[in-house]
């Protein structure tokens, strides 16, 4: 690992994805995140040996619908709320990406996010691509029949351009399942037809589907099983530390533990201590009864845990503990430079359920550790995965039931780690900079596939 | 029967001459009537015949004219009776006779009184005269001579029974003549000597006595004007409404008279009650005395609520507290403050406009009284007169004494009237569960809410009748005993109301709700407010008003959480949510609720989800309260009831948001009760699932820290830090000593995102490091916004829960200023913290902040933070003390004027003169001193630690008091920062942490005695290496603290100095 890293000196220079401060120094100017995608891709791109026309197709999205959208309030006034639409790139398939509500909504915020949705997509192999819009609003400042106008409003204004078989929105920052059922009703009443698959993260029986709750947490420990199999060793003989106590960490630990591993230790924030707390048991701990002591708001009773014997350690120790596996699942940025060194010379892989929990400098210590790092991109693509699940389910109107959903994402999710890690033995690349590579690489072949450059 | 008789011996003469009159009056008007057929108008004066005698219940009358028998159906006659003969023209055509039905003492004329007699014969002779008109042989000449006026009919009678009378009413009707402009009467009016006609002159001599005699005008010639200048109806109300007026002499007299007790005004409220007389039927301004009279013995002297309350009020009103008012003998209580806005917020709603409409559902729930004076009854009756001193003890022997007041007082028994009383509540009251109020006076004097201060009991009233009974004696006596408690005292001595007179109403009320399971419960309850002071939009007005809605009893939406949150809607803007995601609404939902546990007969706490897992289904409303979270998205619940919901239920009112009418009545409410009481009210409601109950109201209170502050005008442009024009709340944050300073314009240019979190790194350690509460955050845009960093530091609630104040600075950039968050991302939580937010928009005319003084000012962040001194240019932390040496920051928000001001003033007393105005007054006599002496009695007990120091064995080489004991700004909850340089071997470092932690702790129980807060240790120790301080520098060096002032403390064995 250690040569194989020198050998890429020019790489590690700049960190992986997402952090890349080499580029943006150049930028010496204030930060704008389409730029800095856009700069991620440039690297990418280079390594790739892309051409000026394929890197002018993709550093820039394909389309971009930008429009008002007036709404009268319910005071009587009339309120013109600003609404945009993305589709960066859609070579792959009909584009996909959520639609977020929020007061300080950039069209430059939106490019960078659905350019990152096409990735997202062509790293699990699923024939999408990627698009993202929003409405600059704040939900607070809404009623429910307000934002209803604006979810009807927004999809008026791209009704000809969106589509199950064009682009298809999701939930995203402050939209809800409500919001995505009003848009669909206003969809289907304007094609005056029924399309469900046009919008995903519907209700289960509104066009839902099963195993969402599941998918990200199962698809995180696919990506393990698959990565601990590289190493020739069985979930069974493994430990794991888990941080992070909601759906996705919940569902990583059922899955784990199922497979024979050991979670020794899993962190959870306290509402009411207002602090996070690790909770440790060399056995390992069981799912079931740490549910059994958790209140409807997700919070561990640590005075009941340690009654069940249970340490109770301060929050950050889930990162310190004697395992082989780490699955960060809370927040972004949780292990940086301050921490990272403290992480056991155990620790074989790290795999990343939340987005982006890693700091660039962290990035850099993992990589020369040579700690196997399972990147977001891929860990916890089990969401997309099966948001394009329901899209399918949707579009034939016939849903699967939930083994049948997990066991085809099972399939993706092995199939993508495998194409990954595959490139990055093959390349001896870092794990993140393959996926990175094979996403952009697949996105510019089906451009060629279909003569655009 | 012999209630009637009882209650009519009662009656003194004049009283009796009115009855006798008043009958007289309804027989002359019955035969008046022409359209009454003769037989018709007989009948009607055999009915109305008796209430003219001295025992109406059993007496009965008979009448015969010529073959014709009038009676009363029930009529039999008996041996006591008197009658008199009905002659037309000499000739005898009948009789009217008056029986008693049982025998009664004898008085003139066997059981009849002489007056009776007379009233009789006038009477028959009435009806003889009536007789005669009526004869068609008699048609003609006396036909068309028009009829005497029957007001003439009354004169002579009244000359005979009560020449007093009518000697008044002559005078009544001269002025009333005259008041018209008849001329003749001004000559008929008692002359004064020449010039000194009483009139608005200027003169301070006293009028002479000459004409003013006793005069009597002249009836016959008053009345004969009177039937020139009026109509007969007219002079007949008028002379009927003062014949009313002067039946209630008695009433007026004993409400005006200081001496007379609850117990004469009650006798009096129910006398008055049997002489059936209608209060219309006074005049407005007896009515009117008569309301303010009973307001002021009921309730207060307070000449606002007088105000109010005297248009809206009845006498009926006061019969109905009387009959539930429990006093001692003797009483001159009253009811106290919390009754008294209860019971105008209930008139208030009435009277209003809405009470037939969207406040008709709106109700008060039962309620007895005791009167404010049992309390001293009580001491007086168990010898407990000794605790009257106690509120002028040191607080810490108050606080010491009280557990045993308690147990005095619930060893204590009642004087017996009140026993009796309180079991006729509880009869009244029924079995379920009462709450034990106290209403004291100094509630609604005080005017800052007294709410909390003083006991309220909840009692589940299970048990036989004597249990029930004596579980609620112990209750009074608990509440009473909360009088003397150190909270209340405290808070007394505060605002120098500890030498104000205190007595103590109590309410003991129906608890609003319905059993569900073993619990007992509302369905909700919450506070109502006009005033929105935490408005979570810019949207939202501050008159939108704001309701604190928790499921259950509403102790939960009344205090403050620590870990819970009560539900917030604005009922103005009913569509807008202060929680619009799944995972907002799920973290801030109520967690736990109270009920009143029917088993375990207390009040009690229960998890949310336990009581609607087990029985949601039977809670009233329970489908227009709890939303069901399944998928992400929040839903009704299904209509196979809460026990099969796949989903996770929640409270969220969202059903009767958005299905009913709720928030448009509580609007109206607020409004109806706003524009009455002429302030904003804050209301206490409950809701059983049928009807809403008013618990409290009064005046809009607020935290301490959040009344509206005064603004001062003339402070100097370089003493001013901020100024804010924009969705400002109240708040008052005085002794801010740091700034953190997010210069946006930095911020924003920040190349990459690394480095804006580590912005809220620093921010988060920042807010450990610094002290709490004294320190306010400034940044661009929104604090822990979960969208682009680029627009706010991206933090959590617990990576700013130290601040005082939050601060959104909303920089123009090309043409437009960003939206602020108004804290929404932990709205509620800072609610909850009493942390403060301010929108700031410095590039608007009205907004300012001083960015030269932030970023010339000494940044501390590199001291404090070497590892992130590169985010210097970004981050700031100014110590104020240190730039402006003796000076804290002080930022006052006034949200009414919508300004807020953050100015640097001096640290501690003497308060600056710039700050007039009664509040600050008030502030400065009272607060201050007392704040100080927090920080007086810290630094006394360090030079005494400092002093035991074994300088030499214990290896310490210096010992500095710093932080707030040192600067002067003490709270009770503040530790004794001290910091210590040591020298010495390890064992010695321990001995010496484990003889500090013995101190710490001892501190810590003295401090509790003395201020009530809990804390576990009192000392908060840094320790410095000799090593690490270059010799002559200060004692914050080293220790990572910011720079603070300090002082040097004399060790023991002579160790001060190096």
């Amino acid at each position: 690992m250690g040569a194989s890293a020198r050998s890429l000196g020019r790489v590690r220079q700049g960190p992986p994805f997402p952090g890349l401060t080499n580029v943006r120094k150049k930028l010496n100017k204030a930060y704008n995140s389409f730029e800095v995608a856009q700069a991620q891709f440039d690297h990418i791109a280079d390594r790739l040996e892309l051409d000026t026309g394929a890197r002018e197709l993709l550093r820039n999205p394909l389309r971009e619908y930008a429009f008002a959208i007036p709404v009268r309030m319910d005071d009587g006034t009339t309120r013109v709320f600003r609404g945009f639409r993305v589709q960066h790139n859609d070579a792959r398939g009909p584009s996909k990406g959520g639609i977020r509500f929020h007061p300080q909504e950039s069209l430059d915020t939106v490019r960078a996010l659905a350019m990152w949705m096409t990735w997202k997509c062509a790293v699990v192999d699923i024939p999408l691509g990627g698009a993202k819009g929003g409405v600059v609003c704040d939900p607070h400042d809404l009623g429910a029949r307000e934002q209803e106008q604006i979810c009807r409003g927004w999809v008026r204004q791209v009704v000809n351009d969106v589509g199950p078989l064009r682009d298809v929105p999701a939930p995203d920052v402050m939209t809800t399942p409500q919001h995505m059922l009003w848009m669909l009703d206003e969809f289907e009443a304007l094609n005056r037809t029924r399309l469900p698959g046009f919008i995903t993260g519907k209700p289960v029986g509104m066009g839902g589907s099963l195993g969402r709750k599941e998918a990200t947490g199962y698809g995180v420990v696919f990506t393990i099983r698959e990565a601990l199999r590289t190493m020739e060793l069985g979930a069974a003989e493994t430990t794991a530390s888990v941080q992070g106590f909601g759906n996705v960490a919940q569902h990583a630990i059922r899955l784990y533990t199922e497979l024979g591993g050991r979670v020794q230790c899993v962190s959870c924030w306290d509402q009411k201590d207002r602090q996070s707390y690790a909770y440790r048991k060399e056995t390992g701990i069981d799912l079931d009864e740490l549910l059994g002591i958790t209140d409807a708001f997700g919070g561990i009773d640590h005075d009941r845990a340690r009654d069940l014997g249970y340490e109770i350690l301060p929050g950050e120790d889930w990162l310190v503990q004697e395992v082989d596996v780490l699955i960060p699942c809370a927040l972004e940025n949780q292990i940086h430079a301050e921490n990272v060194g403290r992480i056991s010379s155990r620790v074989r892989i790290i795999a990343e359920g939340a987005n982006g929990p890693t700091s660039p400098a962290a990035d850099r210590v993992i990589h020369e550790r040579g700690i196997f790092l399972i990147p977001d991109l891929l860990a916890n693509a089990g969401g997309v995965t099966c948001s394009y699940f329901e899209q399918v389910q949707s579009n034939m109107n016939y849903y699967w039931e939930r083994d049948e959903v997990l066991s085809k994402l099972d399939v993706k999710m092995t199939a993508a780690f495998n194409a990954v890690s595959t490139l990055a033995a093959g390349r001896e690349l870092y794990m993140r900079d393959a996926a990175y590579i094979i996403a952009v690489e697949r996105v510019a072949q089906a451009c060629r596939d279909r003569g655009w450059i | 029967m012999t209630g009637e008789r009882d209650r009519d011996e009662t009656l003194d003469a004049p009283q009796r001459r009115a009855r006798e009159l008043s009958c007289l009056y309804r027989v002359v008007e019955v035969l008046g009537r022409a359209d009454l057929p003769p037989h018709r108008a007989y009948q009607e004066v055999v009915e109305a015949l008796p209430a003219g005698w001295r025992y109406p219940g059993i007496c009965r009358a008979e009448l015969t004219v010529g073959e014709e028998v009038y009676t009363p159906e029930d009529f039999s006659p008996t041996p006591w009776a008197q009658h008199a003969e009905i002659r037309v023209q000499g000739r005898a055509v009948g009789r009217l006779s008056v029986y008693y039905g049982e025998e009664v003492a004898a008085a003139d004329e066997g059981p009849f009184l002489k007056e009776e007699r007379q009233l009789l014969e006038m009477l028959a002779e009435r009806i003889g005269f009536y007789i005669l008109q009526r004869d068609p042989r008699r048609q003609g000449p006396a036909a068309a001579r028009p009829a005497s006026p029957r007001w003439r009919v009354v004169l002579p009678f009244m000359e005979r029974m009560d020449p007093r009378l009518l000697q008044w009413i002559t005078r009544k009707m001269l002025n009333h003549l005259r008041w018209k402009g008849v001329a003749e009467a001004r000559e008929l009016l008692p002359t004064y000597p020449a010039g000194e006609e009483p009139g608005p002159g200027e003169e301070n001599r006293p009028l002479g006595r000459a004409a003013h005699r006793e005069t009597t005008a002249p009836t016959d010639e008053v009345f004969r004007l009177a039937g020139t200048h009026c109509t007969e109806e007219e002079i007949l109300s008028l002379v009927q409404m003062w014949i009313s007026q002067d039946r209630v002499r008695f009433l007026i007299g004993t409400l005006e008279d200081q001496a007379s007790s609850f117990a004469d005004i009650t006798d009096a409220l129910e006398r008055f009650t049997t002489l059936g007389v209608r209060e219309e039927e006074l005049p407005r301004s007896v009515q009117t005395m008569l309301r303010v009279a009973l307001l002021r013995r009921f309730f207060t002297d307070d000449i606002d609520f007088i105000n109010i309350a005297k248009e809206l009020v009845s006498l009926t009103d006061f019969q109905g507290l009387a009959r539930r008012l429990l006093h001692a003998a003797n009483s001159h209580g009253k009811l106290g403050g919390k009754a008294a806005g209860l019971f105008l917020a209930h008139r208030v709603v009435e009277a209003s406009a809405e009470s037939a409409g969207a406040l008709a559902d709106v109700r008060v729930p039962r309620t007895w009284y005791i009167a404010s004076d049992s309390v001293l009854a009580f001491l007086r009756f168990n010898h407990l007169e000794e605790v009257y001193d106690r509120k002028y003890l040191d607080l810490d022997q108050v606080r010491q004494q009280y557990p045993n007041i308690v147990e005095a007082f619930r060893a204590s028994s009642f004087p017996p009237e009140l026993v009796k009383g309180m079991s006729a509540a509880l009869e009244d009251l029924g079995e379920g569960p009462i709450i034990v109020r106290s209403s004291s006076l100094l509630e609604d004097q005080s005017g800052a809410a007294f709410s909390g201060k003083y006991k309220s009991l909840f009692l589940a009233n299970r048990g036989t009748r004597q249990e029930r009974l004596r579980a609620l004696q112990d209750a009074v006596a608990e509440v009473y005993a909360s009088i003397f408690s150190p909270d209340p005292i405290e808070y007394r001595a505060e605002r120098n109301l500890l030498d104000v007179h205190e007595e103590m109403g109590i309410m003991i009320q129906e608890v609003v709700g319905t059993a569900v399971g073993p619990y007992f419960l509302p369905s909700f309850s919450g506070v109502a407010v006009n005033n929105n002071e935490l408005r979570w939009s810019s949207r939202i007005r501050r008159e939108d008003g704001l309701l604190r809605m928790v499921p259950g009893l509403g102790t939960r939406a009344v205090d403050r959480l620590v870990d819970d949150y009560p539900v917030l809607l604005s009922p103005g803007q009913p569509g807008l949510r202060v929680n619009t995601t799944a995972e907002e609404t799920l973290r801030y939902a109520p967690r736990m609720l109270d009920v009143i546990d029917l088993e375990g007969n207390a009040f009690g706490t229960v998890p949310v989800a336990d009581l609607l897992r087990g029985f949601g289904d039977r809670l009233p409303l329970m489908r227009k309260i709890v939303s069901v979270l399944e998928d992400g998205r929040l839903r009704p619940p299904r209509a196979g009831g809460l026990a099969a919901e796949e989903g996770q239920p929640l409270v969220t009112f969202e059903g009767l948001a958005t299905e009913t009418p709720f928030l448009a009545r509580m609007a109206t409410l607020l409004a109806v009760l706003r524009a009455r009481f002429g302030v904003a009210v804050e209301v206490e409601f409950a809701h059983d699932g049928r009807h809403l109950y008013l618990l409290q109201c009064r005046p809009q209170s607020y935290p301490e820290a959040g009344a509206p502050a005064l603004i001062p005008r003339n402070v100097p442009p370089d003493r001013v830090l901020l100024r804010a024009r924009r969705h400002v709340s109240n708040g008052r944050v005085p002794h801010i000593t740091h700034l953190v300073y997010v210069d946006p314009d930095a911020y924003a240019l920040l190349p990459d995102v690394a480095r804006m979190r580590a912005v809220g790194q620093a921010v988060s350690r920042l807010n450990t490091l610094l002290p709490r509460r004294r320190f306010i955050l400034m940044g661009p845009g929104r604090w822990g916004s979960r969208g682009d960093i680029r627009l706010g530091v991206s933090v959590t609630y617990s990576d700013v829960n130290n601040a005082a104040v939050l601060v959104e600075i909303a920089r123009q950039r090309e043409g437009y200023a960003p939206d602020l968050s108004f804290g929404t991302h932990f709205f509620q939580d800072l609610v909850e913290a009493e942390i403060r937010y301010l929108p700031l928009y410095p590039d608007e005319e009205d907004g300012y902040l001083a960015e030269d003084f932030l970023r010339g000012a000494r940044n501390l962040l590199p001291v404090l933070l070497p590892d992130m001194a590169e985010l210097a240019d970004v981050v700031r932390v100014v110590d104020v003390g240190a730039e402006r040496p003796g000076q804290v920051l002080s930022v006052l928000m006034d949200g009414e004027e919508e300004e807020a001001l953050g100015y640097f003033t001096p640290a501690a007393p003497p308060l600056e003169a710039d700050l007039t105005g009664p509040h600050l007054a008030l502030e400065r006599v009272t607060r201050t001193p007392r704040q100080h002496d927090h920080a007086h009695w810290r630094y006394r007990v360090a030079e005494q630690l400092a002093a035991r120091v074994d300088a030499a064995r214990q290896g310490v080489r210096g010992l500095w008091l710093v932080g707030s004991a040192y600067s002067g700004t003490a709270t009770a909850a503040s530790a004794i920062d001290l910091v210590v340089r040591f020298q010495g071997t390890p064992e010695a470092r321990r001995e010496l942490e484990v003889w500090l932690d013995g101190w710490s702790r001892a501190l810590a129980a003295a401090n509790y005695l003395r201020t009530g807060v809990r804390m576990s240790g009192l000392l908060d120790v840094r320790w410095v290496r000799e090593e690490d301080v270059p010799s002559g520098s200060g004692p914050a060096a080293g220790t990572g603290a910011p720079a603070d002032p300090a002082r040097r403390l004399r060790l023991g064995n002579g160790g001060t100095g190096p």
